[in-house]
């Protein structure tokens, strides 16, 4: 049995849909990243998930139990923990209060470690407290009851690079326990340090689920160099070269700056820019809209064509030789 | 169980004391002016000079004995009108303002039923409720032994002991609006608005054709005038009151199971 089954899940406010039949299963002791732009659905199928939104059709199961049948899921939740996208606890309250109200509720198994581990100002007040204390808290409150299952939407934000690395190891470790992790994101590098497989979400509908390897390997690299003199159009005619745009001219010293999306080898590419004088080289993980797009683009004709989606999205492309 | 309500409970104990103080507070002052009041001014008169809806809406029935003034001045004003409003108003922030100020995602994480966190924040306006009545009666009763006023402990007892259904009452349609609406803002004023709505229906139609409209209004089962003129304490009322306020809690709990919480 998965640790989250979600089955045809749809949700329609009327004007929007916000979760439109969306169907998979998150494995139990794995971390699972659900990766989408803001506004794509994600926090819709997170607060269905957690019974405080009623599916308009569909079906999801929470460690085994029907969330939309309020006594199995308050099964589920005593080993299952929550955090919001942007928790909230009475203002009024210590942090200190506020533990000791979730303890009474659900058990206190590991709450001093935690409170080493992430350390909130226990004894201020909430209203006090800024978006990352109140974040620490949160982190503590939805693990204090080593919990089975935890569901995070957006968790690293109003986090510090410290916490959030600290954060991440935490997951890690927790995971290697046992502990399955299902975690909202709109941050591609985030969750490509994070999970073991990802679910990306566009406009309520599910694009893919697949293990991140693959998807880093298909979403590519954003390359930026800028060469001494112009390079012929034939030297990028190299597998995994996308959106290749050339800026002549570029820069204070001269040359030509070149912009593309690269999928292939790496060595290959080195291999063949060995012959060019260059200025600077840059290789960054791409944004995440331009994955998106890829996806978007194979999508699209998949349907036009019946072909294999994966091979399509990375040879799908516009051409290498484009714009040169 | 009852973990909520305890936590509530604890969050409301400091507003109950100084709610309970300023009632005091204003039936000491009431009790005070009566005996100025009495001798210096022609009671009847001064009724008879007020016009008929004001007598009507303030079930004026007499002010020549230390029942009929604090039973106007106080238990009408201070009581029927200003506490009922505020628990109507207080009550509606509950649920509402949990779910406006996105703090209700986090309460519906613990495995609690989201009937058993209506219930639990529900019973916890039982702190200001109790305790609103819990000075003011000593103070009544200790300040009419001071003006050499008759007045029978147990009336005092009563009228504020039959206020506690018709408090809890009004807590439940402030309950009904808190789960209707999710801006604790509206929900506020809409439980204020139909308070205030059902305390004039009831005491301007009282006479009229449409004296029956009166009856879905808790303020027609509470009457310190009867329990402080007459003596007569009005247990079947109370047990209408009791009635209303279980009516109104079931539907509010039947209506937060269904609603997404926004």
């Amino acid at each position: 049995m998965a640790a989250i089954e979600l089955e045809g899940l749809t949700k329609d406010y009327g004007e929007v849909l916000a979760n439109d039949d969306v169907t998979f299963d998150v494995e139990r002791g794995e971390i699972f990243g659900y990766l989408g732009p803001n506004g794509a659905g994600k926090t819709t199928t997170i607060r269905t998930l957690l019974g405080l939104l009623s599916p308009t059709a569909g079906t999801a199961r929470v460690l085994g139990q029907e969330v939309t049948d309020e006594g199995q899921l308050l099964e589920a939740k005593r080993r299952l923990g929550y955090l919001p996208d942007s928790p909230a606890f009475d203002e009024t309250a210590t942090g200190r209060e506020v533990l000791e109200l979730h303890a009474s509720i659900k058990g206190d198994e590991r709450s001093e470690e935690l409170l080493e581990l992430f350390d909130p100002p226990l004894d201020r007040e909430i209203r006090e407290y800024s978006r990352g204390n109140v974040q620490k808290l949160g982190l503590v409150a939805t693990f204090m009851h080593d919990p089975d299952l935890v569901i995070l939407d957006e968790p690293t934000s109003g986090l510090d690079p410290l916490l959030q690395q600290r954060f991440n190891e935490f997951v890690r470790a927790e995971r290697d326990d046992g502990l399955t992790v299902f975690f909202s994101s709109h941050i591609l590098s985030e969750v490509r340090k994070l999970c073991d497989r990802v679910g990306i979400i566009r406009d309520g509908r599910l694009v893919t689920v697949e293990p991140v390897e693959s998807l880093l390997d298909r979403s590519g690299k954003f390359v930026r160099l800028h060469a001494a003199e112009s390079i012929p159009r034939q030297a990028f005619e190299l597998d995994g070269v996308h959106d290749l745009e050339a800026d002549a001219g570029a820069g204070p010293s001269g040359g030509t700056e070149y912009v593309f999306t690269f999928t292939g080898d790496v060595n290959e590419l080195l291999e063949r820019l060995r012959e060019y004088r260059l200025l600077d080289l840059s290789l960054e993980e791409a944004p995440l809209e331009e994955v998106f797009m890829r996806f978007y683009d194979g999508e699209e004709m998949d349907s036009d064509a019946d072909s294999d989606g994966a091979n399509r999205v990375v040879a799908g492309g516009t051409g290498g030789d484009d714009g040169v | 169980m009852f973990e909520l309500t305890r936590y509530d409970a604890r969050n409301r104990v400091r507003g109950s004391l100084y709610l309970s103080i300023g009632l005091s507070l204003l039936a000491a002052m009431v009790i005070w002016v009566y005996p100025s009041f009495k001798t210096e001014v022609d009671l009847d008169q001064l009724i008879a000079a007020y016009p008929e809806p004001i007598v009507q809406v303030m079930g004026v029935q007499t002010m020549a004995s230390l029942g009929g003034f604090l039973s106007f001045e106080l238990y009408t004003f201070g009581w029927i009108i200003l506490l009922g409003l505020y628990l109507a108003y207080s009550t509606a922030g509950t649920i509402a303002d949990d779910v406006d100020r996105g703090r209700m995602d986090v309460l519906l994480s613990l495995p609690i039923s989201r009937r058993r966190l209506l219930g639990e924040r529900f019973a916890a306006m039982a702190v200001p409720i109790v305790g609103a009545n819990v000075l003011p009666p000593v103070v009544v009763y200790v300040g009419a032994q001071l003006i050499d006023e008759s007045l029978a402990a147990t009336d005092v007892l009563a009228v504020h002991l039959l206020s506690i259904p018709y408090l809890f009452a009004c807590a439940g349609i402030g309950l009904l609006a808190s789960v209707g609406f999710d801006r604790a803002g509206i929900a506020q004023r809409v439980a204020l608005g139909v308070t205030f709505a059902l305390f004039l229906s009831e005491s301007l139609l009282t006479g009229t054709d449409a004296e029956a409209v009166g009856a879905i209004a808790p303020m027609r089962y509470y009457d310190p005038n009867a329990i402080l003129l007459e003596g007569t304490y009005n247990v079947a009322d109370a047990g209408i009151l009791v009635a209303m306020t279980v009516a109104l809690f079931v539907v509010a709990q039947l209506w937060f199971t269904r609603v997404d919480i926004a």
